[in-house]
């Protein structure tokens, strides 16, 4: 079964603005689903129709099969979420706000505990478990929030910027969890995030996403070939003939066009024998911030 | 009941008991109501019981029990006559208060939209937070009779030499019309807090419960309506069926947008 189907999938808020529109596209169980764009583009609100926060205006969505606008507490009841507006209760301690939504979750004292105590170490805050969470910072907050979403073992994990506000040494343990987590147990993620340079570590397939429009949706090659056909490839040379075609970037950096990688060889071939001084060589695929740019013609860096 | 539903209202009395601001608030009203304001009434009318105005007054009471000696007079017209108008202040206070650290207050520290994504149905989670609102308010008011019954009773021992029994229409306002007024406060809160951004300004609500209050008071001072028995059934039946009336609609109400907006 697909883990989740968006058909024609709209949201128009009372005021007039259009957050959704029409958006189309399902995803497989167990994949890392990068939903990405800036502020505004739409994500939040996705994600709160597809937990039934929020009600389509047109069109639908189902979660593993539930349409979570008709049974949202189904959906909840296999779905873990962190977003920045849900936060939990500052006169609680850590241990105590996991203990108090493992209760909500239907775990009994003991589950609840014993999984909260696992869940606190593998995200490095067993330290903090009995600190009153007034006292966490932000990215100890978004941990133990990321901890909340995992209580119940979800099938399915909506996270929106679930790494903001972490160091760096906690980015990695949690995208390490989080790999573990679809690789391993087939959880699905929905990772909504406007930095795409994370987003590349980390996910298998990205819908980018601008003013409510899915703009393009694919594995990070398949948006290549959407941006480009072929791809660049950067010399590092000396004494580079020009009947290679080759185009001079910056002092002794010297760049090509190419259809495949394959083609790489033979260009080294070429330039050897024509007397070029070859120091390195990359092939240049674009990153998924440059395909952004190239699909929507932004200027401005996203973060 | 779901263990989910109690850890929700576990959750809420220890919100209560944690927050300072909070617990002051919920004690300020019942401490003046059933400390300091009947042991205003004993002491005056302990050294001024010849007073003209209070003669006035306790000419105003039933004709069964005007036989009683003039101080005994008195401390019936307070106990049974004058407090109960002010004890009923105690639940919309209590229940005012409570509700709207429960729903605006949640949503205004962010944690309303965590627990709407726990698997409860949107009515559980109504029914867990009105049912400890209600728990909190009834029990501060058990509370504060009972405390207000100690002071009043230890006054009077010690300046007469002898108590005096509350009469049954203080179990009428315990049993009816205190838990029935504690629901209407509650669902005011309720309505206010889907537009409500503060918890202050949820509470505005709940200021034109007390206007009824305030006139069944001065009815009371002026003799106009006298609050006995059968006032206070009526009262409470009529408060009952409104409170009844006022939760299912806020319940229809209740939806996850209307809560978050």
């Amino acid at each position: 079964m697909e883990a989740i189907v968006f058909e024609q999938l709209s949201k128009t808020y009372p005021g007039g603005k259009e957050a959704v529109k029409e958006l189309n596209l399902s995803l497989e169980q167990g994949e890392v689903f990068g939903f990405l764009g800036p502020n505004g583009a739409g994500k939040t609100t996705t994600v709160k129709l597809l937990t039934g926060i929020l009600s389509p205006s047109r069109g639908s969505c189902r979660v593993l099969g539930v349409d979570p606008a008709q049974h949202p507490e189904q959906v909840h009841s296999f779905s873990g979420v962190v977003t920045e507006h849900a936060q939990m209760y500052d006169h609680l301690t850590g241990m105590e706000n996991l203990e108090f939504y493992a209760a909500l979750f239907g775990l009994s004292r003991q589950q609840g505990t014993q999984r909260a105590k696992q869940l606190l170490e593998q995200l490095d805050l067993s330290d903090a478990a009995g600190q009153k969470l007034g006292a966490y910072s932000t990215g100890m907050r978004q941990k133990l929030s990321l901890a909340r979403a995992l209580l119940a073992q979800p099938k399915i994990l909506f996270l929106d910027e679930p790494t903001s506000g972490m160091d760096p040494e906690s980015v990695l343990r949690v995208n390490r969890m989080l790999r573990r987590l679809a690789k391993e147990e087939g959880v699905t993620l929905f990772l909504c995030t406007h930095q795409l340079r994370y987003a590349q570590e980390i996910c298998t397939r990205y819908g980018l996403m601008e003013q409510g429009r899915l703009l393009a949706c694919g594995t990070l090659e398949e948006l290549q070939n959407r941006v480009s056909a072929g791809m660049k490839v950067q010399i590092r040379a000396k004494k580079v003939p020009p009947a290679l075609g080759l185009a001079l970037k910056a002092d002794g950096i010297w760049e090509g066009n190419i259809s495949r990688e394959e083609e790489i060889p033979k260009l080294v071939r070429q330039l050897v024998e024509l007397g070029g001084e070859i120091y390195s060589v990359s092939a240049q695929t674009p990153s998924l911030e440059e395909i952004y740019f190239a699909l929507t013609g932004a200027q401005e860096v996203l973060l | 009941m779901k263990r989910s539903m109690y850890a929700m209202i576990h959750k809420d009395f220890r919100g209560v008991v944690s927050n300072r601001r909070l617990f002051a608030s919920l004690l300020i009203v019942p401490i003046v109501l059933t400390v300091l304001l009947p042991s205003i009434f004993v002491i005056t009318g302990h050294f001024t019981p010849d007073d003209p105005d209070l003669q006035q007054m306790l000419s105003l009471l039933p004709e069964s029990i005007q036989e009683s000696s003039l101080e005994q007079l008195i401390h019936q017209m307070l106990l049974n006559y004058i407090l109960p108008v002010f004890f009923l202040m105690i639940p919309i206070m209590t229940a005012s208060i409570m509700a709207a650290s429960s729903f605006v207050g949640e949503k205004e520290k962010r944690t309303l939209e965590t627990l709407l994504y726990a698997p409860l149905t949107l009515k559980e989670i109504f029914r867990a937070k009105v049912l400890a609102c209600f728990l909190v308010s009834m029990l501060v008011s058990l509370i504060s009779f009972a405390a207000m019954l100690l002071v009043l009773e230890t006054e009077l021992f010690f300046l007469t030499g002898s108590g005096l029994f509350p009469g049954i229409s203080w179990l009428v306002i315990l049993l009816l019309v205190s838990p029935a007024i504690s629901l209407i406060a509650i669902t005011l809160i309720v309505r206010q807090s889907a537009k409500a951004k503060t918890v202050e300004e949820s509470q505005q609500g709940a200021v034109f419960l007390i206007i009824p209050i305030v006139l069944l008071a001065i009815g009371q001072f002026t003799g106009v309506l006298m609050l006995s028995v059968w006032v206070l059934l009526g009262l409470g039946v009529l408060c009952a069926l409104v409170a009844g009336l006022l939760l299912k609609r806020a319940m229809g109400n209740f939806t996850y947008e209307k809560l978050l907006s």
